[in-house]
């Protein structure tokens, strides 16, 4: 026998209160361990989302907020548009490499929203050299035709060479290719040549943006300068997108901190209570214990151990807790952030893992040094003081 | 006369409780000899637990001096009380005071785990036989009879190897056949040289020891031998 089976065994005592005990770590550190592994995981998504756009700069037409970049990344529709002459000016500007304007749309269809982006297709391959299809792209002379996103058409049930009816006035659409899944928002649109889009929607001459790239990226903030000298223009960098979306979102993590600040100090209260309450019912155990050879080192060893039993297994608890609902914590966490990139965003990484498991030990001093030394510092009469005559 | 192994001067223990001040001592002298059977016996309230508190290291006398095999107990610090504690005594309380998820192998190894002598398997066997538990040694106090739980909190208290048992009220809880079995245990114990000190309000069992002595008050009242009694348990 050692001292962990001797602790084991007095937890095992109190079956009951210990599990809720455990509980309560549990849940505090799956709620720590789900923000962290959401907040490393949201950074690498975001940014990972901006770089698949394969694009620097969005042009928007004047008056629009950095949020309307934000919105159009994810398939947003702004009521505000640029002119086909905003995009050949915007083409004239050196040291762009490509100028592609893209037409938003956004119908329902069974009360479910679907995104449509006219685009020019050549250009949209430059940008994103990943794309791969099934089936075929369409040329920008073709009519009537149109590729989807992998989701969209396992959504839809829609193969290649399938015919749908498609925009206000229900045109039978060809669909020509079905894009690979890229595992962004890419995999929920409708990819439509840019003129019939405009045609189909009754937006004739109207871009929503021009996605740019240019050939050297430190020269970003002087073509971001004469591209704003055009009047209808507003610029926004990707790297302003991402600080725009990061503010946002800081407020939502105040909010995320907080409520965890709240669990943890919640749980740390409870795993006090408990131990102090144990050592309290235990107190003539204790000083049996030392008329029997126990120093009050070995007493106040004991009840830690117990505390970082309590601890540790609560915290292991908590993270297959926290990894085991991961999707369900990851939608109530999108639900209440403003901006949210597609695919998932609860990184765990075995350096969170591993913090979180210290954090729980740390709860576990933190909690149970006081009923240790409280405990050990107990003369062994005042611990069984009760047999005094 | 035998070497002294307790040697009590003066002994006087006083609790505060508020501003009132409660004498449970008043200078007590006495002396043990190594190997004797001692039994203190008093009404309640008479200072007879807190004689024995004192004579087992887990309180410290507000005035006299104690010397406990020749070491002086009084001024003493808490560390070194638990190295004397380990080194000298075993306690056995009324209530026994068993581990209930323990075994009784378990709860008589106890000592062993606090006075880091883990290896020690051969003794608790020993310790194990000496009190009749053998068949017993795999089952938790909750199966054990009164007796059998006292056997074990006896055989708690000499796995360390102690000079002197300390024993309140170890029959306190018991009927009075199991009783007699227990004393017949601690007469087999004091016979291989082991020095006893009982608390008790029996007095029929105190009678079985070498020399009774009676406390009122917090003071010894009486000291008497018990040459001349019957030492044969009455069956």
């Amino acid at each position: 026998m050692n001292f962990v089976t001797l602790a084991i065994k007095n937890l095992l005592r109190r079956r009951g209160r210990t599990i809720l005990t455990v509980l309560g770590v549990a849940i505090a550190i799956a709620v720590l361990f789900s923000l962290l592994s959401f907040n490393s995981g949201y950074e690498k998504q975001l940014s990972g989302e901006l770089d698949s756009l394969g694009i620097h700069i969005l042009a928007v037409p004047k008056g629009c907020p950095y949020e309307a970049a934000s919105l159009i990344i994810h398939g947003g529709v702004i009521p505000k548009y640029l002119s086909n002459s905003d995009v050949e000016e915007a083409k004239k500007i050196a040291g762009i490499e490509i100028a592609t304007p893209m037409l938003l749309h956004q119908f329902y269809k069974d009360e479910k929203p679907h995104i449509v982006y006219g685009i020019n297709v050549d250009d949209m391959l430059r940008l994103k050299s990943w794309w791969k299809v099934e089936g075929r792209y369409f040329s920008q002379v073709e009519d009537n035709v149109m590729v989807v996103g992998r989701s969209l058409a396992d959504k839809e049930k829609l193969d290649v060479g399938d015919v749908v009816p498609f925009g206000p006035d229900k045109i039978p659409f060809t669909i020509v290719g079905i894009l690979e899944r890229t595992g962004t928002q890419d995999d929920e649109f409708h990819f439509l040549p840019l003129q019939v889009a405009q045609r189909v929607f009754d937006k004739p001459d109207q871009v929503t943006t021009i996605a740019i790239r240019v050939s050297d990226i430190s020269r970003i903030s002087e073509i971001s300068s004469q591209l704003e000298e055009i009047p209808d223009i507003q610029v926004v960098t990707m790297t302003q997108v991402m600080g725009t979306i990061m503010n946002l979102v800081g407020s939502a993590r105040t909010l995320l901190m907080s409520v965890i600040a709240v669990a943890i100090i919640i749980s740390a209260v409870g795993i006090m209570n408990t131990l102090l309450m144990s050592v309290n019912e235990r107190t003539r155990e204790f000083g049996m214990m030392k008329a029997i050879g126990a120093s009050g080192t070995d007493i106040g060893k004991l009840i830690l151990i117990e505390t970082l039993f309590i601890t540790i297994i609560g915290g292991i608890i908590g993270l297959l807790l926290s990894t085991l609902g991961s999707t369900l914590i990851e939608g109530f966490v999108k639900g209440i952030i403003p901006y949210s990139p597609a695919g998932k965003l609860m990184a765990p990484e075995p350096g969170l893992i591993g913090l979180c498991l210290l954090f729980s030990v740390i709860i576990g001093f933190v909690c149970g040094i006081y009923p240790a030394v409280k405990s050990s510092r107990l003369t062994p009469m005042e611990a069984i003081r009760s047999n005094l005559e | 006369m035998k070497e002294e192994i307790i040697l009590a001067k003066g002994l006087t223990k006083i609790y505060h409780r508020g501003s009132e001040e409660i004498h449970a001592l008043k200078e007590v002298s006495f002396a043990v000899a190594k190997g004797e059977f001692v039994a203190i016996v008093g009404p309640s309230g008479s200072g007879k637990t807190t004689l024995l508190n004192l004579l087992g290291c887990l309180d410290t006398p507000s005035q006299g001096s104690l010397r406990l095999d020749g070491t002086e107990v009084s001024g003493l610090k808490e560390k070194d009380l638990v190295k004397l504690r380990r080194k000298n005594i075993g306690f056995v309380f009324q209530q026994f005071y068993l581990l209930p998820t323990l075994t009784v192998r378990e709860n008589i190894e106890l000592p062993l785990l606090f006075n880091k002598r883990n290896s020690y398997q051969s003794k608790i066997d020993e310790v194990i036989e000496l009190v009749g538990l053998s068949a017993r040694a795999g089952h938790l106090p909750s199966q054990l009879s009164g007796g059998e739980m006292q056997r074990v909190a006896i055989g708690r208290a000499l796995v360390n190897e102690p000079k002197i048992i300390l024993a309140d009220e170890p029959t306190g809880n018991l009927d009075s056949a199991t009783s007699l079995k227990i004393f017949d245990l601690f007469q087999n114990l004091n016979s291989q040289g082991l020095t006893l000190i009982i608390v008790t309000h029996n007095v029929e069992i105190a009678k079985l020891a070498h020399r009774v002595i009676h406390l009122r008050d917090g003071e010894i009242a009486q000291e008497a031998s018990s040459v001349g009694l019957s030492r044969k348990i009455r069956r």
